[in-house]
């Protein structure tokens, strides 16, 4: 009997205030008391709360007794809250029967609430749409219930308005659930399908699937197979979350719950694979596994070359809990010994280095991020690239395809003309328009994910007062007249620093490198100079000229330690540079070509 | 080693804090002189009670602040307990800082007779806006009276000192001032360029653009200028910012407490910066004031009112020859000497690190110790091996003398 279940998660553009809900449903379902309760409990990861933002999807079991007399056994599912996780969002809904939609009453609606409603909708969700933040002085929740109304059918009044900070009406959402989310069904007799939305590598239970069991029954006492990777193995244990992991007998269809499988790691038991029983397997795995492929690509390189096998462990314990993260070993000419590492998107780099820098206390160098390009070689084959120093002599390269993706950009009606401007100038192309409510404007365009990853996002806020959201999908590979833009230091070129841009934009953004590079590296003790070179002709060039003069002048009665100190000082700086050749290159060169801006 | 030790005292006390200076010195606290001194000869007791053998003495440094605000009856104690807790040498040098703004002649022969033999004055620049932008209380013509009286007084051997790079002077601003204090015919001249520090007027008129900051190429240009024309006037350039006087047919060589190598044609080379130099003990004694020795790097308490509580109070000294006033110490082990002996030393732009000297002192060679950082800046051309003696000597280049910090930090390893 699943009757009494309801599995439901809530999706949310960012800071609409998803974490915060959650955490009140926990509370007012006694799930957690008020004393254990931390700010935002399925956030584990403290770098998830500072950037308030939910990196993984987590799921809850809270018991609630209803309105109608009736005790029910409400899963939460938490989804990730940003674009770069699409994948491990569509997962977590169909581990779902309905979805809590949350719109910020000051806010509106925004790129990520309708791209996570479309997707729920087409994991075919019940909506409970919701107004938060209805006790801020700006909020308009009157018109953004018509709005919402508008997007999904249905009365504006209907539209349950809360405040998740203090609370309000909070209980009406978990009512709704109860009343209009539809029980799972499936049979507890068919053999055993269970989708895997989320997991993570624990030092005791190895890896622990997140699950929904949509057909059948698991349990610790029987072999299961995960049915993409083919891996079979006998569980630890199975349990729930309540809201901490708590074995039981077995997870029923309909339920959700979690497979401790002792897996080593992640890439065993990927999100979206199906568990069955290995001795009564089912005859199709669910529908809908894919495997996300990392979009974006940075060199990783220690900033002190004995780092390296620290590293090196960093990154595989970090790929242990994420299996979207991808590294191999490069070697560069220029900076040494590192790993390309690629990224699901900009984001998803951001976090890996703050958690190598954090969780691992590495002082670490990330080169500047780069897409994967199709060469189409005179030979007739196609290479594939995502670094710029990959790329083989022009003489040999035919045509250079680049990644395409659409974006949606939804915002103001007033910044429809600034927006056109930034898109057109990096390379992309209007495709159409939509006005999904009253003054908001839903622009649809292709650009190149190449001029996404260059601080597009930045200047899309800066440029909107922060108002415009952004969402985008892959598109289509396409050729275009690229070319490799090289920086000589000493006249050798630095791979590291090596980008491919455009044809008509080589010479500015040569030249805007070139003054860039000039501020950021410090006088040597020899002329440095610095060339930017591209299509076969230097472009731009500028010297670092040697520095003169660099001595502490008084020894002030004898204190010498003062004198000590400020040369470590000075030493340490050193220390955190890159040595390229002879040449002292601190981090922010190896990002100046991000910091370009559009001009 | 059986090396006599330097003794630094400090007198903190100022009419006017000049708008550059960060050193431990205050305005407006004159009525505190009396008791300060007497806390001073405290210490000083102190320091020459705590050990049983007599300490020998070779110099005597009253730095500041501006210990010219003292009286001859404050120094007449001073001297005394210093004679008292000491062996003062019979050739010490007895050097005391002056603002020459604060001298009278009658002063100075006090002095002289009570033993001071060197006098350092700050003069800065002879520039009356330069001076007036430093916040300087003196102006040029104080400088003139004050040599030719410290002359009169029986003075003969003066330091002046000077800044240059300072904000909007101009190469020949300053060549102005050099040919005129050099005029003056000084035994030693000590030129610095201005750093800006942080927490001074200086310092906040920079940051909030209210002043140029000074141009470092243009601070080169002047420190490669006055070695050239200082050289031509016959001063023998022997530390990175200090230079003295050639004597005739003067020669001094392997003094019995001398570790170095160097032949000096000056006599007046100052030997109490030549202790710090060489990485020699000294004792440092008043508020604020440094010290090494016993093996430990020390100071003491920086207020003047907390220094003279704290010495009143006296109480167990913790270590010899750190006392009462003292609330910072580190011990300095092998390594770190090593590494200082070769952060100070090659700032004796002559003398350098002799290897002799280095082995005799640490049991190791220069080479065996700093191998990879020699090459290292001997490929840049900052340090190369002079002989001298039968001892190789590293020292600073003519190219590495204002690229000093270059230098250093590469031997400091960062115990």
């Amino acid at each position: 009997m699943t009757d009494h279940i309801r599995n439901f998660c809530i999706i949310a553009h960012v800071d609409h205030g998803k974490s915060t809900l959650a955490d009140r449903l926990l509370q007012v379902t006694g799930t957690i008391s008020d004393r254990d309760m931390t700010e935002q409990v399925l956030d584990t990861m403290d770098l998830e709360r500072e950037k308030g933002v939910t990196i993984k999807a987590s799921a809850v079991r809270m018991n609630y007794h209803a309105a109608d007399g009736r005790d029910y056994e409400l899963n939460l599912i938490d989804t990730p809250g940003h674009v770069d996780f699409g994948y491990e969002v569509s997962r977590a809904l169909n581990a779902c029967e309905g979805a809590v939609l949350v719109v910020d009453a000051t806010q509106g609606i925004e790129a990520q609430t309708l791209a996570n409603l479309y997707q729920a909708l087409s994991a075919d969700l019940e909506i409970i749409p919701v107004i938060n933040k209805i006790d801020l002085p700006s909020a308009r929740p009157d018109e953004v219930a018509e709005d919402i109304a508008a997007l999904i059918g249905g009365n504006a009044a209907e539209v349950i308005r809360i405040s998740a900070k203090s609370g309000l009406n909070v209980e009406q959402v978990l009512e709704a659930v109860v009343r209009k989310v539809p029980p799972p069904s499936g049979e507890d007799q068919k053999p055993a399908r269970a989708l895997v939305f989320d997991s993570h590598y624990d030092s005791y239970k190895g890896v622990v699937c997140y699950v929904r069991v949509i057909e059948g029954t698991l349990s610790a006492n029987e072999t299961i197979r995960l049915m993409a990777t083919g891996v079979e193995v006998k569980p630890i244990e199975v349990g729930i979350f309540a809201p901490t992991m708590k074995p039981v007998s077995r997870l029923k269809a309909g339920e959700v719950g979690y497979v401790a499988t002792g897996l080593k790691t992640v890439h065993d038991a990927r999100v979206g694979d199906t568990i069955t029983q290995a001795n009564a397997p089912a005859a199709e795995p669910l529908p809908g596994y894919f495997h996300p492929k990392p979009m974006v690509f940075a060199g990783i390189y220690p900033v002190d070359a004995e780092d390296y096998s620290d590293l090196r462990e960093s990154l595989e314990k970090l790929q242990l809990n994420d299996a979207s993260l991808t590294y191999e070993p490069e070697t560069s000419q220029a900076i040494g010994f590192g790993f390309r590492a690629g990224f699901l998107g900009l984001f998803h780099m951001e976090i890996i280095q703050e958690r190598i820098e954090r969780e691992y206390d590495l002082d670490v160098l990330f080169t500047a991020p780069s897409v994967e390009y199709e060469v189409g070689m005179s030979t007739g084959e196609t290479l594939r690239i995502d670094s710029p120093a990959q790329l083989p002599d022009e003489s040999k390269v035919t045509e250079i395809r680049e990644p395409w993706m659409n974006i949606e950009i939804i915002t103001p009606t007033d910044f429809y003309g600034t927006i056109m401007d930034l898109v057109i100038k990096r390379r992309g192309t209007f495709k159409s328009q939509e006005y999904p409510a009253p003054h908001r404007v839903q622009l649809n365009f292709e650009i190149p994910l190449a001029e996404l990853i260059v601080d597009f996002f930045d200047e899309l806020k800066s440029r909107t007062k922060g108002y415009a959201s952004l969402d985008y999908q892959f598109l289509a590979y396409r050729a275009d007249a690229l070319q490799k833009l090289e920086i000589l230091v000493n006249g050798e070129p630095v791979d590291a620093l090596a980008a491919i841009v455009h044809e008509k934009d080589a010479y500015h953004k040569g030249q805007a490198l070139i003054t860039k590079l000039k501020d950021l590296i410090p006088r040597q003790l020899f002329d440095v100079a610095i060339q930017a070179s591209s299509g076969g002709r230097i472009i731009s060039r500028a010297n670092v000229k040697a520095m003169r003069k660099d001595v502490l002048a008084k020894c002030y009665g004898g204190d010498i330690s003062r004198k000590k100190k400020l040369l470590e000082k000075q030493k340490k700086g050193k220390r955190r540079m890159k040595m390229v050749g002879n040449v002292e290159i601190p981090q922010e060169a190896f990002m100046a070509v991000l910091k370009l801006g559009a001009d | 080693m059986d090396v006599p030790y330097a003794v630094y005292l400090h007198i903190p006390f100022c009419r006017h804090r000049c708008a550059y200076c960060d050193f431990n010195t205050y305005a407006g606290q004159e009525d505190s002189l009396s008791s300060y001194v007497q806390a001073l000869c405290n210490e000083i007791q102190a320091v020459g009670a705590g050990v049983s053998l007599p300490v020998r003495v070779g110099s005597i440094f009253f730095g500041g602040g501006t210990p010219s605000l003292l009286t001859s009856a404050h120094f007449r104690d001073i001297f005394q307990s210093l004679y008292r807790a000491f062996e003062i040498l019979p050739d010490a040098e007895i050097s005391m800082e002056a603002n020459p703004g604060t001298v009278t002649l009658a002063a100075l022969e006090q002095l002289r007779a009570l033993g001071m033999n060197r006098l350092s004055f700050g003069v800065q620049s002879a520039n009356p806006n330069e001076l007036r932008l430093l916040e300087r209380i003196h102006d040029y013509s104080d400088v003139v009276n004050a040599v030719l009286w410290a002359r009169r007084a029986g003075f003969d051997n003066l330091n002046l000192d000077l800044m240059y790079g300072l904000p909007e002077q101009t190469l020949a601003d300053w060549q102005k001032t050099v040919n005129l204090v050099t005029g003056l015919d000084p035994q030693h001249f000590s030129a610095y360029a201005l750093t800006l520090e942080h927490g001074t007027p200086f310092g906040r008129w920079a940051s909030r653009g209210l002043m140029p900051t000074p141009d470092p190429d243009l601070a080169a240009e002047m420190a490669e200028w006055v070695r050239d024309f200082w050289a031509e006037q016959g001063y023998e350039h022997y530390e990175i910012s200090n230079w003295a006087k050639i004597n005739d047919g003067f020669k001094m060589q392997n003094e019995k407490f001398d570790s170095s190598f160097r032949i000096y044609y000056s006599a007046f080379v100052c030997r109490h910066n030549l202790q710090y130099w060489r990485n020699l003990p000294y004792f440092g004694l008043g508020a604020g004031a440094h010290g090494y020795a016993g093996g430990v790097r020390y100071s003491n308490v920086l207020r003047i009112k907390t220094y003279i509580e704290r010495v009143r109070a006296g109480g167990a000294a913790v270590r010899w020859p750190l006392t009462a006033a003292a609330v910072n110490q580190i011990p300095i082990h092998r390594e770190t000497e090593m590494d200082e002996t070769m952060m100070t030393g090659l700032r004796l732009v002559q003398e350098g690190v002799a290897d002799a000297a280095f082995t005799a002192r640490f049991g190791v060679s220069l080479r065996e110790m700093y191998g990879r950082e020699i090459d290292e800046l001997l490929g840049f051309g900052l340090v190369e091996w002079k002989t001298s003696g039968d001892s190789g000597v590293l020292r600073l280049t003519r190219r590495g003398w204002l690229l000093g910090n270059q230098v250093f930090m590469r031997f400091l390893r960062g115990y």
